[in-house]
């Protein structure tokens, strides 16, 4: 019994030479519906089922498990498994499979992305300065607004007692009952 | 490998369902086994229900026919010239009449391309797919 891969090797070996010499379209090697393996020309069988689909066979072995419904996933040999479970691949193309997410700066509805900008490049300096400006004007907004007050609060008390009076009293109704 | 008794899908729009092979059309012997591009006859053992109405698709043969027909597709493996094998999940047949022309119009599903070769170019170019 041939050993699948070095069988194939061989095959590859002797195909590259007959192509060499008179290329021909029809001498495609196609891949195992099962098992992944390569199927050179004169090998292997096709299946073609009732929905149409095909299924090429390079040994009865894969046929015979195919039509057993196996699952290749679940079969050792097979491309498929070993794909799946990493099985001879080598670090750097595992590693080439992680990739990085670029963060984009986005702008949002309120802010548009150079307003973001802008208040991001402000120096301590600047910030610093807006704060204590800031601070200065609440303290004199604060100081107009207790003078505004103290100017309009004896002026509204005499208006604010006359109302003091009760609604019975005013409809003159009859006293403390 | 259609021989006496093997029954066949019909994949045409004839009518027909499906036929028994009763005879294998072969140059030199009468009997053995038919395989794609060979012609048989055959009689309909399940056909469409004929309608009243007179429609282009209406059905064109009945129950108990008796009729030719060209192997499509079969279960048994049919050797390329390339040394590939092709087999089918079933053994199918397009209708014929006596000078070798189709009876239906239309063929619905996939025929071998081995049709080719035993000169039935006509059947493969109404195919929908040829394998």
């Amino acid at each position: 019994m041939a050993d699948g891969p070095t069988d194939r090797a061989n095959c590859d070996l002797l195909l590259t030479s007959l192509l060499s010499r008179s290329p021909s379209a029809q001498m495609k090697v196609e891949i195992d519906s099962f098992s992944g393996y390569r199927i050179y020309p004169s090998k292997g069988r096709v299946f073609v089922r009732g929905d149409n689909k095909i299924f090429r066979f390079a040994t009865s072995k894969n046929e015979s498990l195919f039509l057993q419904r196996k699952n290749p996933r679940k079969i050792a040999w097979t491309q498929v498994y070993r794909r799946m479970h990493k099985k001879g691949i080598t670090e750097e193309v595992a590693k080439k499979r992680s990739r990085r997410t670029v963060k984009h700066q986005r702008g949002i509805v309120g802010a548009d992305l150079a307003a973001i900008a802008a208040r991001r490049n402000q120096t301590a300096a600047i910030r610093a300065q807006q704060r204590t400006a800031a601070i200065q004007k609440a303290k004199a907004e604060k100081k107009a607004k207790e003078e505004k007050k103290e100017k309009t609060k004896p002026a509204h008390k005499p208006v604010s007692t006359a109302p003091r009076v009760s609604k019975q009293q005013m409809k003159g109704g009859k006293g403390g009952r | 490998m259609i021989g006496l008794k093997g029954t066949l899908n019909v994949i045409d729009n004839s009518g027909a369902l499906l036929v028994e092979c009763v005879n294998v059309l072969k140059q030199k012997v009468n009997n053995g086994w038919g395989s794609v591009g060979d012609e048989i006859v055959c009689v309909v053992r399940r056909a469409r229900p004929i309608s009243g109405q007179a429609s282009a698709s209406a059905p064109k043969v009945r129950q108990g026919d008796v009729r030719r027909a060209v192997i499509v597709r079969t279960r048994k493996a049919v050797r390329r010239p390339d040394g590939r094998f092709i087999r089918f999940d079933d053994n199918a047949a397009v209708l014929l009449n006596n000078k070798r022309e189709m009876l239906g119009t239309r063929i619905g599903g996939v025929v071998s391309a081995d049709l080719r070769m035993k000169g039935w170019g006509k059947i493969v170019s109404l195919a929908p797919k040829v394998v």
